[in-house]
């Protein structure tokens, strides 16, 4: 198990690590979530020894490992780029922690093949990292990983250099190989498809803190921000008042005039806040089905995206409203110009209160 | 594991401890020992410079009149190399064209040559009749020794040997850094309408400047500094290096040391400012300057002009540079050997031909083979001394808080004007500071480790900012490799390549120095000074044969490097 308590590490005047506290458990697959600079990889060479924390304290098994060396930490760390090291050969890459650490020479060749075998590299054991494709290089990456073994993989966005299509298919690839072997996994990305799909928990960090902690359930589901919820999913944001809580929710009064009814009665009256609604919730018809929560307006864009087609609705208060319709769910298609009424379910709302440095501050990029 | 680890932690410090004393001691200590020396023995300077009994301030004049003269020749030199090195450079950046490879080994040639060697080689080709004289028919050189140039008032041969032995700085510093350029600039530029001139003006100029300045400094160093050639091709006039081996072999120490701290705190006062002018901006220079739209309109309509009809210039003009500064003179140089191998073609004297000098009563060939085994000896043990303190220092300068700073005092040795080196050495280790060693073999050998450090430290940076080394050994030390294994099987293999190209290169640049050993010599002669001795004998013919020698092995060096470099 890898505990991090009140882990803080700064460069200069920038904070990159502020108080991580987070445990991971043995055996656990674990994405870090971020956007660029939130402090992701620092996070990660901090455990593997790397860099040194100003503050705080890092235990492996029970036992505290900040003046460790790497070396001796147990925790393999993959770069994106993968650091095959290029004077040396594939069967030298793998076998390169065996030799360092001086393993008997049988049980090295043993080892080495075999880890080659299930990556299926053992052919290409004379290769050099140059000849090898992307893919082939990461599996070789895995595969020195392995050798060495460590229990704990740091994986620094090791699907990133990757093109798209491979990038997907070698994601389920990379969680079996980490299952079959009972490791550890704490796995770098920016890309929230690829951590929720990928991993047992996120962590989603923003400028050095930790925003949530979750499985990719509740991290989708139950957003504990409005940054999580823009950064996992996105969603509409809309800004109002809270104007009256009773036993069926809340009534929020937009800007001009609109309201919006939500489930959510935590908010007091008067409350400035932010309703904010996921894509795939707000409907779009030609009549007015449900009077709650309807609102006409006229069709702005009709982008094709995929499987689904993506909406955006400007409403009568002058507010863009973007639904996104799976094809297969579709009733019919809405050219842009053409009047329609949008509608979302109380239940599907989420409401936070309006943040302190405004909304569009608290949503951009880091 | 852990308590092994501990019982060895000051390892490291002491590897970084004895590198740093090691450069202290070895690299910048002459040079701040020749300045200290000059105000230690102020009165002696005083009574030999300012108030002499017998010649008053004589010397004083002397030392402004050398200084003068050489600054005049080193700023000409350089304006000279930056208009053709510009083109070349470009040329060579940015074109591909069958005998690229020839062309960037001809170009630098002179880097790895040795000075004297070439320099009669120049003066061959210019003003005998061995040269081109002979060629166009004439019964004597093209143009006397003494030949001025117009405007800028030097020798002829002297400016154009000090061109060729510079312009490879301008060219390959600014080939590099047009190289690392992203064409995708130039692209958008031309899509946007600019002419290939334009272009290069406005954008590619800009971005390069920092090169440029660079480059410059580089060969103006070099200019100023030069001694083996020059030796060979003043004739009359007399630069402020040679000055100071001419002073030194006086043991007029007091005056030589003055002008040597003067040419060094000079070359400091230009060079280092720009050095960290440029350093400090990460090398970013911006330069603004508005010009009246309507002469703005004229100057790109020019250039659309000439870049219609320019490639052809462009192309020829720097290849007609390095053919007449170049190949010419080697070309020359071949010539006249076999002229004169058997006998003097002009008197048919067989004591003018290159098998009498050598075999005959001199016995020259005897003199060749001891000078050999000195430049060998003196190259290998100076080279190897030097890679020794060169590995760790550029992983101090790397790896280290400070090591920026360690990197700016390496230039200390590298713009230190050759004969200035050289006597800074001889006063250090000589009769007048320490009293270790007497001039000779060994002198030269430490001579040679000042400036062989930081040729090695460089071509090491080079090949480590180029790997992305940190990752490597990141990635090794959490395979479980120690701090130690890591630099054993990942880094040092991984630089190989620059600590090689660095060995030869500093090796072929022992081979071929002449202005600081001949300062420090005694009796131990090299090959290059050799050739020097040479032509002040009047021995041309066994000065012929000795420079074409000096001048092939350094062409073997050569090769060896490109075969080093392509890996």
């Amino acid at each position: 198990m890898i505990k991090l308590v009140n882990v803080t590490k700064k460069f200069g005047a920038i904070t990159a690590l502020d108080h991580i506290n987070l445990s991971i458990d043995d055996g656990e697959y674990l994405c870090i979530l971020g956007q660029t600079g939130a402090g992701k990889t620092t996070l990660l060479r901090t455990i593997a020894g790397l860099l040194k924390p100003d503050e705080g304290e890092i235990y492996v098994d029970g036992e505290l490992v900040n003046d460790l060396p790497p070396e001796q930490r147990n925790a393999v760390y993959m770069f994106q780029q993968f650091a095959l090291f290029p004077h040396m050969d594939v069967w030298q890459n793998v076998s390169f922690s065996p030799v360092i650490k001086d393993w008997d020479e049988d049980r090295i060749k043993n080892l080495t093949f075999e880890i080659l075998e299930m990556v299926k590299l053992a052919e290409r054991r004379d290769a050099f990292p140059n000849e090898l494709s992307g893919g082939m290089q990461q599996r070789v990456a895995l595969a020195r990983g392995i050798a060495s073994g460590a229990r704990i993989l740091l994986l620094d966005e090791p699907l990133g250099a990757l093109d798209a299509r491979l990038r997907v298919e070698l994601r389920t690839q990379l969680r079996k190989l980490v299952k079959d072997q009972r490791l550890t996994a704490v796995h770098v990305t920016h890309d929230q498809e690829e951590a929720l799909m990928i991993a047992d928990r996120v962590v989603v960090l923003r400028r050095g803190k930790i925003e949530q902690i979750g499985t990719p359930n509740e991290v989708y589901l139950r957003p504990q921000s409005i940054f999580v919820l823009s950064f996992v999913g996105g969603a509409n944001f809309l800004e109002g008042n809270v104007v009256r809580v009773s036993d069926s929710g809340s009534l929020i009064e937009m800007q001009s005039g609109l309201h919006i009814l939500v489930s959510d009665r935590s908010r007091s009256i008067g409350e400035r806040v932010v309703v904010a609604v996921r894509l795939e919730e707000v409907s779009v018809g030609i009549e007015v089905v449900n009077s709650t929560n309807s609102f006409s307006g006229v069709v702005e864009t009709a982008m094709f995206i995929g499987g689904s087609m993506e909406y955006g609705v400007r409403l009568e208060n002058d507010v863009l409203l973007f639904s996104r319709i799976l094809l297969s769910d579709a009733v019919r298609a809405y050219k842009p110009g053409e009047r329609v009424v949008v509608s979302f379910n109380p239940e599907n709302c989420y409401v936070f209160a309006y943040p302190v440095i405004g909304l569009l501050k608290e949503i951009e990029a880091i | 594991m852990v308590q092994r680890s501990r019982n060895f932690a000051f390892l490291p410090k002491l590897v970084v401890l004895v590198a740093i004393a090691a450069f202290f001691f070895f690299v910048l200590l002459p040079t701040f020992y020749l300045i200290s020396y000059v105000f230690l023995r102020w009165g002696e300077v005083q009574l030999e410079v300012f108030a002499n009994p017998i010649i008053g301030d004589e010397n004083w004049g002397q030392i402004l009149k050398v200084l003068f003269f050489s600054f005049r020749l080193s700023l000409s030199t350089v304006a000279f190399d930056l208009v053709f090195g510009v083109l070349l450079a470009y040329v060579l950046a940015r074109k591909r064209f069958p005998g690229k490879s020839l062309l960037e080994d001809l170009v630098t040639l002179p880097l790895v040559i040795p000075t004297s060697g070439f320099g009669f080689a120049t003066l061959i080709t210019w003003t005998t009749v061995g040269g081109i004289g002979g060629l166009l028919g004439l019964n004597s050189g093209l143009m006397p020794l003494n030949a001025i140039v117009p405007i800028i008032n030097v020798p002829f041969v002297l400016f154009i040997v000090h061109i060729s032995l510079t312009l490879p700085y301008v060219v390959r510093t600014l080939e590099t850094k047009f190289q690392s350029i992203d064409t995708t600039f130039e692209i958008a530029s031309r899509t946007l309408g600019a002419s290939t001139v334009t272009t290069f003006r406005n954008i590619l100029l800009p971005l390069a400047v920092p090169g440029v300045f660079s480059g410059a400094v580089l060969a103006f160093a070099r200019s100023l500094g030069e001694t083996g050639a020059t030796m060979i091709v003043s004739g009359v006039s007399s630069t402020a290096s040679i000055a100071i081996v001419r002073w030194a072999s006086e043991f007029k120490l007091a005056t030589a040391s003055f002008m040597g701290s003067l040419l060094v705190v000079i070359a400091w006062v230009i060079i280092l400012p720009v050095e960290l002018y440029f350093n400090r901006r990460g090398g970013s220079f911006k330069i603004s300057y508005q010009l009246p739209p309507s002469l703005s309109n004229k100057i790109i309509k020019m250039e659309k002009f000439a870049s219609k009809s320019l490639p052809r210039i462009k192309d020829f003009l720097p290849l007609f540079i390095i053919a007449t500064t170049i190949i010419v003179p080697i070309v020359m140089v071949l010539n006249s050997v076999m002229l004169y191998w058997s006998a003097d073609p002009y008197t048919g004297k067989a004591q003018g031909g290159v098998v009498y000098q050598l075999f005959g009563p001199s016995n020259y060939f005897n003199s060749i083979l001891q000078a050999t085994s000195t430049s060998i000896i003196v190259a290998l043990v100076a080279t190897y001394v030097a890679t020794c303190i060169a590995i760790p220092l550029a992983f101090i300068i790397e790896r280290r808080r400070y090591g920026g700073f360690i990197r700016t005092l390496l230039k200390v040795p590298l713009i230190i004007p050759s004969s200035s080196l050289g006597l800074s050495v001889l006063l250090l280790w000589g009769p007048s500071c320490f009293d270790l060693i007497n001039s000779g073999i060994w002198l030269i050998i430490l001579t040679h480790i000042v400036f062989s450090v930081p040729v090695i430290v460089e071509s090491i940076i080079a090949a480590y900012e180029g790997s992305n080394i940190q990752m490597y050994e990141d990635s090794a030390r959490t395979l479980g490799a120690t701090a130690y294994n890591a630099i054993e099987t990942i880094s040092l293999p991984l630089i190989k390549g620059g600590i090689l190209t660095g060995f030869v290169l500093s090796f072929t640049r022992s081979l071929g120095e002449t202005g600081a050993t001949f300062i420090v010599m005694g009796r131990d002669m090299t090959v290059p000074a050799l050739v020097v001795n040479m032509v002040e004998a009047l021995a041309i013919p066994a000065a012929l044969f000795t420079s074409t020698y000096l001048i092939f092995l350094s062409m073997a060096l050569l090769a060896v490097i490109r075969i080093l470099t392509r890996r």
